[in-house]
């Protein structure tokens, strides 16, 4: 039986309202997401993409309309809340992989730990563990600079993914790869779908669209939702 | 705790990160306080030193004045002031200034009678007989001599006069001995070649402290061409002078002060870039704006209790160990520049917490601002910027 894990109900973005550079970057968009889902968020630049996957990781707040996440409205939720919400539920690969350089990968990976009360031998475990998983563990002294960009890749993941989090986002994920490295990441979301995990992507690359795991498909165009397409898997 | 503890590690972590740039600003702010530091401590210690030497003076001292300035007074005036009411103790004193130009030094030569009570000797005595004398630190120094060895100075006709150094001071200051030569009265009396019955000035001591005003005032009325100096006053004078001149440093000193406020206006009106969005990326894996602020707070206390520190021990280094190279010509004035003197190390513990509160809170205050504004913005907007 499918459970509804987050869903939207008429979630808008203003960018500058009432000024003149005003921009609706979301309008009304309803959407509904399950638990255990891969889902893709597709479209041209500048659709609405990244500022949906935004509101649903709590990164922004809609300026109207609602958005629920395991039954609980977080739109109007103080900024403590969304980020216990951020730091329970989710896991973010962002486009630009947003690693802080010049700092280890371990570093890197710890950051989402720090701020709660694992010590550093668990920290140091898990950090471990995750970097075993994703064939990272000898690079873990390295700065995060000194790597290539598909390792880049998957330090990003190991600190999207140290949390343990229900809900993976990855924005524009294969942007910046070759087609090898797309699809190792793309490996790697399935096994990661495949132990239970909600994987929303915001893509515009054929590649992560056609790829077998994907359950759903959600196309949008200025900001509102086009269609929304079930795959079969 | 142990996410205290973290924070401050990832803290440490940053800093170290942007090295380069956190070296400049503790250097920049080391410098500031190490001129702070050193205007107060040197104030300071020149302040306790001053004090220190004034309560072993005279309750008062008069001098005789001549037009306008001061000249030596007639023995005279002696027995007509010992005769006011209230009157403990009466002496002439003999002192005077020798400016020795073999070593471009100034020198203090007393009369043995005018000396101060609590001077004590390191090694030797006082001088008993006519040609003996006791000599400071910096005296000793300058013209390479000590202890049964001789000082030849030049006297009043332009002669050379050999003194027998029969001991030398051990100073609780070397502000109150370090120029100075104390001779027999007698001896002073020759070398300056003072005319008979004439003294520099007179040393007068009463019974009751509260009556000082009054004497003084009865002095001046006998004898109106007299300036009757309190002990009081005299101490005023060396605070007002050192107010004064620690007041002109710190003047000048703004400018310093002027560039410091500009770099912490720098960093409360705004993060680079790369911080904003570091701060984005922290807040998006998780952290809560307490955690950055408390981030940004150790990186605030860090750089600033570092740079306080180091200013601080520069300042001490520089006032009590290098003489105040950099300040001592303006602070002490030409009349003790010269020998060169050290200081004891007086600081006041309250000067340290007005500097701490003039440079660390201002800092730290200026680091938490900016960031706590960019915290409590949503990471998606700090980090598109």
């Amino acid at each position: 039986m499918t459970e509804r894990l987050i869903w939207t109900e008429n979630a808008s973005k203003i960018y500058n309202p009432d000024m003149a550079d005003e921009m609706v970057a979301l309008d009304s968009t309803n959407i509904t997401i399950n638990k255990g889902e891969v889902v893709v968020l597709q479209g041209p630049s500048g659709s609405g993409k990244t500022t949906l996957l935004s509101i649903i990781g709590c990164m922004s707040r809609p300026t109207a309309g609602r958005v629920v996440i395991k039954g609980k409205d977080v739109a109007k939720l103080p900024e403590r809340f969304l980020t216990n919400i951020r730091h329970k539920t989710f896991g973010f690969i962002f486009q630009h992989l947003n690693l802080i350089r010049n700092i280890s990968v371990q570093e890197n990976v710890s950051l989402p730990l720090y701020p709660d009360n694992t010590s550093f031998k668990e920290i140091r475990n898990r950090v471990d563990k995750v970097l075993d998983e994703l064939d990272m563990l000898p690079k873990i002294k390295i700065k995060v600079q000194k790597l290539s960009g598909g390792e880049q890749q998957r330090v990003a993941i190991a600190r999207a993914l140290i949390n343990n989090p229900e809900i993976i986002i990855a924005d524009e994920p294969t942007a910046h790869l070759d087609h090898e490295l797309a699809k190792e990441l793309l490996s790697i979301l399935e096994r990661l779908s495949r132990k239970g995990k909600t994987i929303i992507i915001a893509s515009h690359d054929p590649f992560v669209i056609e790829h077998g795991f994907v359950q759903k498909t959600i196309s949008m165009r200025n900001g509102q939702i086009e269609n929304v397409k079930a795959n079969r898997v | 705790m142990i996410r205290h503890l973290k924070i401050l590690d990832y803290a440490l972590s940053s800093l170290a990160r942007r090295k380069y740039k956190n070296a400049t600003i503790i250097l920049v702010y080391s410098f500031t306080v190490s001129v702070l530091a050193s205007i107060l401590f040197l104030t300071h210690a020149l302040k306790t030193e001053a004090e220190k030497i004034l309560t072993e003076a005279p309750d008062l001292v008069i001098q005789r004045t001549f037009a306008g300035r001061h000249d030596l007074i007639s023995k005279e005036y002696v027995e007509v002031i010992k005769s006011i009411r209230g009157i403990k103790n009466v002496k002439p004193r003999y002192w005077g200034y020798y400016y020795d130009s073999f070593t471009e030094s100034n020198y203090t030569m007393l009369g043995l009678a005018s000396k101060l009570a609590k001077l004590e000797m390191t090694e030797g005595r006082m001088p008993v007989a006519p040609g003996e004398c006791v000599i400071g630190e910096g005296v000793s120094k300058a013209r390479l001599t000590g202890i049964g060895e001789d000082l030849i100075l030049v006297d009043s006709q332009g002669m050379g006069v050999v003194f027998e150094v029969v001991g030398k001071f051990n100073a609780l200051s070397e502000l109150l001995t370090n120029d100075l030569i104390v001779l027999s009265d007698n001896d002073v009396i020759d070398f300056f070649g003072f005319p008979e019955g004439k003294s520099t000035d007179i040393a007068v001591e009463v019974f009751n402290e509260n009556e000082i005003q009054n004497i003084a005032g009865k002095i001046k009325k006998i004898f109106p061409d007299t300036r009757p100096i309190t002990k009081q006053e005299i101490i005023s004078t060396y605070n007002g002078v050192f107010n004064w001149r620690s007041g002109m440093m710190l003047t000048i000193f703004s400018a310093a002060l002027a560039s410091f406020i500009i770099l912490a206006w720098d960093k409360a009106t705004g993060l680079s870039g790369e911080e904003k969005h570091e701060i984005g990326i922290l807040k998006s894996i998780g952290w809560d704006t307490a955690d950055i602020l408390e981030l940004k707070f150790w990186e605030g206390l860090v750089i600033s209790f570092t740079a306080f520190l180091l200013g601080i021990t520069v300042a001490f280094v520089h006032v009590f160990y290098l003489e105040a190279t950099i300040l001592a010509s303006v602070m002490k004035g030409w009349s003790v520049l010269f020998p060169r003197f050290q200081l004891i190390p007086y600081v006041n513990i309250y000067q340290i917490f007005v500097i701490a509160f003039l440079t660390v809170v201002p800092y730290v205050a200026s680091t938490i601002i900016p960031s706590w504004k960019a915290a409590i913005t949503d990471p998606d907007s700090v980090m598109r910027g």
